[in-house]
């Protein structure tokens, strides 16, 4: 667990968001925010992640793609489900083509797996920074 | 052509016609058999002409309704025209696909929903709806019965290029076929591309969608006239308030609602902000596409101040939820209008050095200029809208030919280029932006005093057609109500809808390594993750993201080399 510590590399999958927790998730990275002064970066490969950044309300067409995006990932693999409608569908909950929410799809695969919720519509990128020190926090 | 010679052309076609009813100004519905429907809609786009918006699917209770809704930009009219097909055992009608390929998708979708057959539909391939979706379930259908246990639950690892069954593929192995997605940059929609490709040179393009369909239309019917814009306000976190406003202007259409002045001149100070900050947004991602990643952190460094203003006065950075039916939820408080003009002028003094880095500089012109054309004959077939047309030479803005809001009241002009290329959308949305600071100027010093809104009791029973332009360009919505408390049909057509097909007009006879920037240029509401991959034949990773990133870069380095 040490290792994920310090500079987590995150991998960022969209699962059928609107988009604004994918953007606050991009504005933690740009100058305002700037998570990368403490070691932590978006990658471009699930294999080269210790935490994935998963948005949205898992469509039925995105479900198998998240779990083979989790599979890739090296374990263990810290999930941060972002945003109202990774946590619990948020206002889609109803919505046909809706299968979730991540931890449900997650848990299917991996009834061990690490979930840290990060609740809000979007969450603040103040939010998502301080769901990720927590989280790194009580690992 | 004004309002009566549009009606007398119409009338050119008044023995295909069942009914021809105009409720309200500028909204002409226009009824007929499904027979007719092909006769009517080559008349409509062909010979009025019209501009394509979307097709609504509807199941009434004794049939199926198909509305055509087209716009006749020059006077702001929208013209709905109703197909009405009796069969409901086997469902069908002409598809007017084959001359108007903007109603392709569309089309598809309406299959997908509502179990219509459109005949001689040249590619009836699932659109909308998951591989896994059971056959046979049409969800839009009132006595649609949903599998209550979703059944997606296979488990075996599929190499992305199976995403799409074998069956559904158009294009054939013996050529490489490179997939892009479903993760990748364009996340909006989450879609994913398939590009043949002739060594370097894209020879086609194929794109499948569904991964970000949550069903909206169907959860909309389940609420509340009053809740629904919070709905559609997470269509797209960053049109977030165009959405609502086009929804509330088919409601208020519908009710013959006219909100406060000051509601109106709130609403567009709103809207304008949420463009300012979308444009930069663009302008940041678009110079990370092509390597400058020094104009992806100013930009997204400048968007911030139009953040916090927006969470000054409407309580959150993004999904403001202030737009409702009669009015508005909050008011701007006077004593922060010499904050937001302080701010817009610092903004404007960033934005002026930026827009001169980016449109003076030599190599971005060299880059930029001639790569993914969509020509003006394109942009009209697939009826773009939006920055995307206004680059084209179709100088269409709803905020112009239809006005809402206060748009009517305010000085300001529409941006357009001719030249259709990335570099021409890149100088509209820049220019846009500084007319959009100038609006939001001119809102807060002529903000009228009064009440943000008026009370709504009861929505008559009837419908409605609203649309706003967005940063990315028309939103339309159409609201049918009979007289309940929620709407019976509600259709969304976002603006990336009919731009995102034209990538078939844009990408093609393209360089791989030019595809990024030109898919990015419709600014399909993509953020700038790396989840994007080239995958060959067999499904070998060959390019991930970071491959054709870097293909990007070069291209531009290789520019700038040449140029020194």
């Amino acid at each position: 667990m040490w290792s994920l510590k310090k500079s987590p590399w995150v991998f960022h999958v969209n699962t059928g968001a609107c988009n604004n927790c994918d953007i606050e998730i991009v504005n933690c990275l740009t100058p305002k925010f700037d998570v990368e002064r403490f070691g932590i970066k978006l990658v471009g490969s699930p294999r080269h992640a210790d935490a994935l950044l998963v948005t949205g309300v898992v469509t039925a067409q995105a479900a198998p793609r998240l779990r083979e995006v989790y599979r890739q990932t090296s374990k263990p693999c810290v999930v941060f489900a972002t945003g109202a409608c990774a946590c619990d569908k948020g206002i889609f909950a109803t919505g046909y083509h809706v299968v979730g929410p991540v931890d449900k799809i997650i848990r299917e695969i991996d009834p061990t797996a690490i979930i840290v919720y990060v609740p809000g519509c979007p969450p603040k990128p103040e939010a998502i920074i301080s769901g990720v020190v927590q989280a790194l926090s009580v690992l | 052509m004004n309002q009566e010679e549009l009606n007398n052309k119409l009338e050119e076609i008044r023995d295909k016609l069942t009914a021809i009813e105009q409720p309200v100004d500028n909204r002409i519905y226009l009824s007929c058999e499904a027979g007719n429907s092909y006769a009517v809609n080559k008349f409509l786009f062909e010979d009025v002409p019209l501009r394509f918006v979307i097709a609504t699917g509807v199941d009434s209770d004794d049939c199926f309704e198909v509305l055509y809704h087209y716009a006749y930009d020059q006077i702001g009219c929208m013209v709905t025209l109703k197909a009405f097909i009796r069969d409901r055992e086997n469902p069908a009608i002409e598809s007017i696909a084959p001359f108007l390929p903007a109603a392709e998708w569309i089309e598809r979708e309406i299959h997908d929903v509502l179990g219509i057959d459109f005949r001689n539909h040249p590619d009836m391939r699932r659109l909308i709806l998951s591989d896994d979706w059971p056959e046979g379930v049409y969800p839009l259908r009132k006595d649609a019965k949903m599998p209550a246990e979703r059944p997606d639950g296979e488990s075996s690892s599929r190499p992305m290029v199976q995403s799409q069954s074998p069956a559904r593929r158009t294009v054939k192995l013996s050529k490489p076929v490179l997939p892009v997605g479903p993760f990748h940059p364009l996340q909006e929609e989450m879609e994913f591309f398939q590009l043949s490709v002739d060594g370097e040179i894209v020879t086609d393009i194929d794109m499948r969608i569904s991964y970000n369909h949550r069903g909206i239309e169907k959860i909309s019917e389940s609420l509340q006239f009053d809740q629904v814009p919070f709905l559609v306000s997470r269509i797209c976190g960053i049109c977030s308030a165009s959405h609502p406003l086009a929804y509330v202007n088919a409601v208020e259409e519908i009710a013959g609602i006219t909100p406060p002045d000051r509601a109106q001149y709130v609403r567009t100070i709103i809207a304008e902000l949420e463009r300012i900050h979308s444009h930069i947004l663009w302008v940041g991602l678009a110079g990370h596409f092509i390597g400058y990643d020094t104009v992806f952190m100013w930009a997204w460094k400048y968007r911030e101040p139009v953040l916090d203003l927006l969470e000054e006065i409407t309580g959150n950075r993004n999904n403001y939820g202030n737009v409702k039916v009669g009015g508005c939820r909050e008011d701007i408080p006077d004593e922060l209008k010499p904050k937001i003009a302080k701010e817009l002028d610092e903004i404007e003094k960033k934005m002026e050095m930026l827009t001169k880095a980016v449109l003076d500089d030599p190599i971005l012109h060299a880059r930029l200029k001639g790569v993914g054309v969509l020509s003006k004959e394109d942009a009209i077939r697939y009826a773009v809208t939006g920055p995307t047309a206004r680059g084209s030479g179709v100088a269409i803005d709803v905020r112009r030919d239809d006005p809402y809001a206060a748009y009517g009241d305010l000085d300001w002009n529409v941006i357009g280029q001719l030249e259709g290329d990335v570099f021409a959308k890149a100088v509209v949305r820049l220019l846009e932006t500084f007319e959009s600071i100038k609006m939001v100027k001119e809102a807060l010093d002529k903000l009228p005093k009064g009440p943000v809104a008026v009370e709504v009791k009861e929505i008559p029973p009837g419908e409605g057609c609203g649309h706003a332009e967005a940063p990315r360009g028309e939103t339309f919505h159409y609201v049918r109500s009979d007289g309940g408390n929620r709407p019976v049909r509600h259709k969304v057509r976002a603006p990336s809808y009919v731009n995102v097909p034209s990538f078939r007009a844009s990408c093609i006879g393209q360089h791989i390594a030019d595809v990024t920037i030109t898919l990015a240029a419709v600014d399909p509401c993509y953020s700038c993750t790396e989840r994007l991959a080239v995958v060959d034949s067999h499904g070998n990773v060959a390019h991930d993201y970071d491959a054709l990133l870097k293909l990007s870069r070069e291209k531009t380095e290789r520019i700038r080399k040449e140029m020194l």
